[in-house]
């Protein structure tokens, strides 16, 4: 009797001794695990930080000969001899390497590259996270390499894979497909499958009215720290995901935290949200086409004075910003009920006694960037050209003055 | 039977764990070379894994190898040849990966591969 449990135990333990002696033992004391796509010398699916995320690779750079040939130089001389002369990641040094380099023959794994991921990789090598912590012995070469060489070397692995035009994401679908399938559950009801902003709920949030859904593939974005023109930077659009839109809206925005027609994603992984942006992006090739990206600058806000508030309400009114916002800042100036945007739908003039509604945010410097940059698409314009810096400060004091008590910072951050 | 039994069971985990420890012996350590003790024969690696940075000594004896990969220079060669180099050559800073063994409480270098000087 007592002889069979012990029979039973012994055996489970023969059969589990058996199956672990079927798998694979550790890999390594000093890594770990590791996931099979590294095993093959791959690369961990991770969005570039928004540091890196605005910086894409010129289309023309990954088709043009001269800079292959660049490439192909540097390449030989100094990442070959981990990544191999056929890009195989087989090269001398990097067979001794516990995470071995990436196969660049491998298509499908390098259409999964996108490519401010792949510069980041490059410029910081494995000395940032994720990939020090799997102990990446990749150097970086960011202090060695200008931007356009490490292009160059981007521009010559690529070559590895076969693939003969940009390495983009409209001709690799598969390397945004994350933010695809995020879209695809939180976004599409009102921005659409295209990304027009024609969604079938989007209408319904403010019928027949401003504010609609964005429409990503035009050039207009509200909410930017860029000129006004351009598109936004993805750190914009990472805030305005997290952050949501505020606004009255209609009767379906009654639910949403905040009077928030676009509701807030901060509780959405921030890995994720960069995902859907990239996804967002791809919609729309400016993001590829633009060069240089410049920031409206936020100087630090100065002490408030009366003789500011003086100044500024001086400005409210050379500026006129009373005819659309009111003398008291309401929203009911005398052009406020012809006001439309720029698809002819009428648009209210934001009530500047209710900061906690201030769809770019409330904070000092978020007005300061609201008044540089404008609100595309609307009738608020960019006051870059006109007013001074210290200006500009004047009229911010004031216009965050009007609302009861002057609540300002605690109010409607972004 | 049942302690016949068990006495299987047993030395098959004491060779599963050891095997899996012989294993991870071998596994290739890459980090910076933060120090080398000459005298002792001591090189120190400032390795991170898992997330933690650690220091790593590893002890060099004279059977251990470092090499270094440099193209061929002979002609009509475009490959890499493998260059012997001695403990005075590493220099702190240089990133290396390092294939060790385990012996009576230290890791012992077997081949250190140098992956770049800097």
């Amino acid at each position: 009797m007592l002889a069979s449990p012990f029979r039973f135990l012994a055996v489970a333990v023969f059969v589990l001794v058996v199956g672990l002696c079927a798998t694979r033992p550790p890999a390594g004391r000093a890594y770990g695990d590791k996931d099979k796509h590294e095993e093959k010398g791959g690369h961990a699916h991770v969005p570039a930080p928004t540091q890196y995320a605005d910086i894409h690779v010129p289309l023309s750079v990954w088709t043009d000969a001269a800079m292959i040939a660049r490439g192909k130089e540097i390449y030989t001389t100094r990442c070959a001899v981990c990544h191999g002369d056929g890009g195989d990641g087989k090269g001398p040094a990097g067979l001794a390497l516990p995470l071995k380099p990436p196969d660049f023959r491998d298509k499908d794994g390098v259409a999964e590259m996108r490519d401010n991921y792949w510069f980041w990789r490059v410029s910081e090598g494995g000395q940032v996270e994720p990939f020090k912590g799997k102990g990446s012995a990749m150097p970086p070469w960011e202090g060695q390499l200008s931007v356009e060489e490490r292009w160059a070397v981007m521009a010559y692995q690529h070559t590895f894979s076969g693939h003969q035009g940009p390495h983009v994401p409209w001709e690799h679908p598969e390397s945004v497909a994350m933010g695809r399938d995020i879209y695809a559950m939180a976004c599409v009801m009102c921005h659409g499958v295209a990304g027009k902003g024609d969604g079938s709920v989007g209408p319904m949030l403010s019928p027949r009215r401003a504010p609609q859904p964005r429409d990503f593939t035009s050039a207009e974005f509200k909410f930017r720290s860029t000129p006004s023109g351009q598109l936004p930077t993805t750190a914009d659009l990472f805030c305005t995901v997290t952050e949501g839109v505020r606004s009255s809206g209609g009767p379906m925005t009654i639910g949403l935290q905040g009077h928030r027609i676009m509701p807030s994603f901060r509780y959405m992984p921030e890995a994720q949200r960069l995902e859907v942006i990239e996804y967002v992006k791809s919609l729309n090739r400016g993001f590829w086409e633009r060069r240089e990206i410049k920031t409206v600058a936020v100087p630090a806000a100065p002490p408030v004075t009366p003789e500011r508030l003086s100044r500024g309400k001086q400005l409210y009114a050379d500026a006129e910003c009373l005819a659309c916002h009111g003398e008291r800042g309401r929203g009911d100036g005398p052009s406020a009920p012809t006001l439309k945007d720029n698809r002819n739908l009428p648009i209210a003039a934001t009530d500047l006694t209710k900061p906690e509604r201030f769809k770019n945010g409330a904070r000092p410097e978020d007005v300061y960037r609201t008044l540089m940059t404008g609100l595309a698409g609307t009738p608020m314009p960019s006051y870059a050209d006109s007013l001074e810096p210290d200006q500009a400060w004047d009229l911010v004091f004031y216009v965050l003055s009007l609302s009861r008590g002057g609540r300002t910072s605690a109010a409607g951050t972004r | 039977m049942t302690k016949a039994l068990f006495a299987i069971v047993a030395f098959f985990v004491v060779g599963l764990v050891g095997a899996a420890f012989a294993v991870t012996d071998e596994a290739p350590i890459s980090g910076t070379v933060k120090a080398i003790d000459h005298s002792a024969n001591i090189l120190t690696l400032q390795t991170t894994a898992k997330g933690t940075t650690r220091d790593v000594t590893i002890l060099l004896k004279p059977d251990s190898k470092i090499v270094k990969f440099a193209r061929a220079t002979e002609p009509g060669k475009t490959g890499f040849v493998e260059q012997p180099l001695t403990p005075s050559d590493l220099k702190p800073g240089w990133a290396v990966s390092v294939t060790t063994k385990h012996e009576v409480g230290k890791e012992v270098a077997e081949v250190v591969t140098v992956i770049l000087e800097k």
